[in-house]
């Protein structure tokens, strides 16, 4: 299972004064199982690019493989591409509407024409699986905090039993700790549902720190795609599209420069920790 | 669809009819309105003609952006063309089985059409050289005397203001939260209309909800600007009639009086 | 006494039903006290629900104490009569940048706070080029606030409060719905005008990296002042941090991790730079000196050996 994009373009304001490419030629291949990191500033194509991945905006050219079909071919079900292609936008405001969780959540199953023992048993799934207690269940959606809305909207999504889950920025406006309970959510789907998984994220600690492998987008152009520690290697590219590496790399790097024989491609706290542990007690000789 | 209602929007280019007062643009709107109403000939016709080109040529807005509102109507123009087209009574052109085309109802469709256009595009030449602001400021001015009868001159034209300003950014949100919702296999295409306004409901709810808060996030912060309604207000841009108002004034009154003598001839 | 004071502050949400029986009091704010000096650069930290914005909203009056008392330049905030001075003194800018923008012209939205208390109209103009300035939008002036950038739409925001001429500005959350772009952004015009204006910056957030310059920082949890120093005290104390529900940057988190294995490293180091100067030489050391380095590994020596099999 994958999905395969090939020489993706698509222009907004096609034929008008202001036609502007919002992707340009990219193409990849997502292999079943993968993290994906994706990355770019505001603007950059990732939003776009994304919504391609489910059908919500079609490419001017190019065409997009799931599982090896065209989903652009004649009688092509968008609709049950749109399960097994679940995308959770960033605001769940955006999405929750019924008078409770439960009901919320079951709203995605519901279209997908199942029964109600499925939809109900789908929903259940989908909110432990997201680690919501059950005491919130029963409750409004709109009385939840930032973090458990977040996870409502995911649940939502996961109630449908994609197989892979897109996600836009999960953690924006959440504290550090909600931040750090989503994402290990997130990795846990990854982890013991070998769910494929896009993140989008403007946190290059956080796509170091799950990611396997990292899309960078500049100007609706991919930049990279390779592991994260080696897309930080060119920390300097990244600076000059605005972007950056983890503060990590930026510590190596000067490490290195003055000479100290640390591996170049550390992107994160305990890795540097143990790197540093062992150059420092290491015998000199 | 709602994205290309022209009306509403400014184009921010300096021209004369930008610079003009808005109470003058106003006012020439309603003349213009009026003149529409007024014209039951060929002639006048060409002097509304005439008003409008100079209008639109004076405000230096590209005449396609113009033309872009009559896309909400076209909807409404095509059944009232029809309508006068089919029902009008009168010496009979062509028959077509029971529908007939009279003269007189060709003469009233055309009329009518153009009188619908010139509407339209009448007032978007205004909407589009004043920024809402100045638009309400104008209003605001042109009103004042209801204020003595009681009525709020200053909230309703700052609540036009804001709404104003807020209808781009909720037309976005329509639209992020109907591709979350399609995200989630919702439909708002097929079905019959109980089933469209159905599915409905997991858009506008979120909508709501946005909106509200939207309104008391705005309202908290209009107050920590200390507002508080019209009393004491200075304006950054206090309206000032100047000479090219004057000017308009004048034309606004021989094109009227052209008008009226087209009429009573 | 300072321009912001609170003395044990309290103030309770009450939800009440339709027959206005009170039916919910939640606390936000339990027993704070708070002197905040003119011209500091102050940080507000703490996890979402720790009373941080519910503080925010008693600066400028927008929310009044249920118990205690807020006075902003020696003005009670309780007091009718001086309700649009605080305000005009204490300027506020919010999280979303979209619901604090009213005109639709990004000058005449920073025009909107000095009509509110009747300024004359060149006194108007004045004040608005000066604020656009401040902020740098002057070029963006005569656009639509629809179509700028979140970190522009905040630095319009910050000018619409500084043509009210105030002697500081609270800002809560206004980094939280921006892109790392954007939040440098905001964050670099609060220090310029900290600097060079002289204003009072009062910056609610729970992003880190923003508050290492600030002259001082203040993490609340539960409704009060739980930490207060300057940044370098406030993040050495990373584990207390942690258990507020709050993070450190990465380089004082490396620093914090090596020197809890036994690396000497002083507490609080904040920036890569400093975490360079302390931690080269004790690369020198050994290089050069082996004993010393072995002096080094004592502490942690066993953790060495189980993260070194870990690997």
């Amino acid at each position: 299972m994958s999905i395969k994009a090939e020489h993706i373009n698509f222009l907004y304001g096609e034929g008008t004064a202001f036609e502007q490419y919002a992707l340009k030629d990219v193409s990849f291949e997502i292999e079943d199982g993968q993290f994906i990191g994706l990355i770019g500033h505001t603007g950059s194509g990732k939003s776009t690019l994304i919504q391609h991945l489910n059908g919500l905006l079609r490419a001017s050219s190019g065409t997009i493989y799931y599982n090896g079909e065209n989903i652009y071919q004649e009688g092509y079900n968008m609709r049950a591409l749109r399960s097994k292609v679940g995308l959770v936008f960033q605001y769940p405001e955006h999405q929750l509407f019924e008078i409770d969780v439960f009901s919320d959540v079951c709203f995605g199953p519901k279209n997908q024409g199942l029964e109600q023992d499925e939809i109900e048993q789908r929903a259940t799934g989908a909110l432990r699986a997201v680690g919501l207690p059950e005491k919130y269940w029963k409750q409004s959606p709109f009385e939840l905090s930032g973090g458990q809305k977040r996870r409502v909207a995911i649940a939502g999504v996961l109630a449908m039993l994609p197989e892979v889950l897109i996600l836009d920025e999960p953690t924006a406006g959440l504290d550090p700790r909600g931040r750090d309970e989503i994402l290990e959510e997130i990795s846990g789907l990854h982890r013991d549902r070998h769910m494929t998984i896009i993140l989008v994220s403007h946190s290059m600690e956080d796509v170091a720190r799950y990611a396997d492998r990292l899309i960078v987008m500049n100007h609706g152009e991919k930049l990279f795609d390779a592991p994260p520690r080696e897309v930080f290697r060119h920390y300097k590219e990244l600076e000059a599209v605005g972007l950056a590496a983890p503060q990590i790399t930026y510590i190596v790097q000067r490490l290195r420069a003055e000479g100290v024989p640390i591996a170049d491609d550390i992107t994160m706290v305990a890795e540097a920790k143990t790197a540093i542990l062992q150059l420092l007690r290491k015998d000199p000789k | 669809m709602i994205r290309e209602i022209t009306l509403g929007q400014y184009y921010p280019v300096d021209s004369v009819l930008h610079r003009m007062d808005p109470r003058t643009k106003l006012f020439g709107t309603m003349v213009f309105i009026i003149s529409l109403f007024l014209a039951n000939g060929v002639p006048a016709y060409i002097a509304a003609t005439v008003f409008l080109v100079l209008a639109i040529r004076l405000s230096k807005v590209p005449f396609s952006f113009m033309v872009r509102g009559l896309k909400a109507i076209i909807f409404l123009l095509l059944i009232s063309v029809s309508f006068n087209l089919f029902l009008t009574p009168g010496q009979i052109l062509v028959q077509l089985g029971f529908l007939k085309v009279t003269w007189e109802g060709l003469r009233t469709a055309a009329f009518m059409a153009l009188r619908l256009i010139y509407l339209v595009i009448g007032s978007s030449v205004m909407t589009l050289t004043t920024t809402p602001n100045e638009l309400t400021d104008g209003l605001e001015r042109s009103l004042g005397f209801l204020k003595r009868v009681g009525v709020p001159v200053h909230e309703i034209s700052m609540m036009m203001s804001i709404a104003l300003r807020f209808i781009p950014i909720l037309v976005e949100e329509t639209d992020k939260i109907m591709k979350a919702q399609m995200a989630r296999g919702a439909d708002f295409e097929s079905g019959n209309l109980i089933q469209k306004a159905k599915s409905m409901v997991p858009l506008l709810v979120p909508l709501f909800i946005s909106a509200f808060r939207r309104a008391t996030d705005l309202a908290m912060a209009m107050e920590a600007r200390c507002y508080h309604g019209g009393e004491g207000r200075t304006k950054m841009k206090p309206l000032k009639y100047a000479q090219r108002d004057r000017i308009a004034y004048l034309f606004y009154l021989i094109y009227l009086a052209v008008l009226i003598v087209l009429r009573l001839l | 006494m300072g321009i912001i004071r609170a003395s044990k502050l309290i103030y309770n949400y009450v939800r009440r039903d339709e027959d206005d029986h009170v039916e919910e009091v939640s606390r936000a704010i339990d027993n704070m006290s708070l002197d905040i000096k003119a011209g500091d650069f102050v940080a507000i930290l703490g996890h979402n629900g720790s009373g941080k914005s519910t503080f925010a909203k008693q600066i400028n009056g927008i929310l009044l104490p249920t118990d205690g008392t807020v006075w902003i330049s020696g003005m009670d905030t309780r007091d009718d009569s001086h309700i649009w001075d605080i305000r005009r003194t204490a300027g506020m800018v919010f999280q979303n940048p979209d619901n604090q923008i009213i005109g639709n012209i990004v000058e005449e939205d920073v025009g909107f706070g000095p009509e509110n208390i009747g300024v004359p109209t060149d006194e108007i103009w004045k004040r608005v080029d000066e604020s656009l300035e401040a902020v740098g939008m002057t070029a963006y002036r005569l656009k639509s606030p629809n179509k700028l950038s979140g970190g522009q739409k905040q630095r319009v925001a910050i000018a619409g409060v500084m043509a009210m001429k105030p002697q500081c500005i609270i800002l809560d959350e206004p980094t939280a719905m921006l892109d790392p772009n954007g939040r440098r952004e905001v964050i670099r015009t609060l220090h310029e005008l900290n600097h060079k204006e002289g204003i009072t910056v009062l910056l609610i957030t729970h992003y880190m990296e923003e508050v290492i310059d600030a002259d001082r920082v203040i993490v609340m949890d539960d409704g009060h002042v739980v930490m207060d120093g300057t940044p370098r005290e406030i993040f050495s104390h990373v584990r207390e941090l942690k258990g507020y529900r709050l993070d450190v940057p990465q380089v004082t988190e490396l620093a914090w991790e090596l020197a809890e294995e036994g690396v000497p490293l002083q507490q609080g180091i904040l920036t890569v730079d400093e975490l360079m100067a302390a931690l080269l030489p004790l690369f020198g050391e050994t290089a050069a000196d082996a004993e010393q380095g072995k002096m080094v590994a004592d502490d942690g020596a066993e953790q060495r050996e189980t993260t070194l099999a870990g690997k």
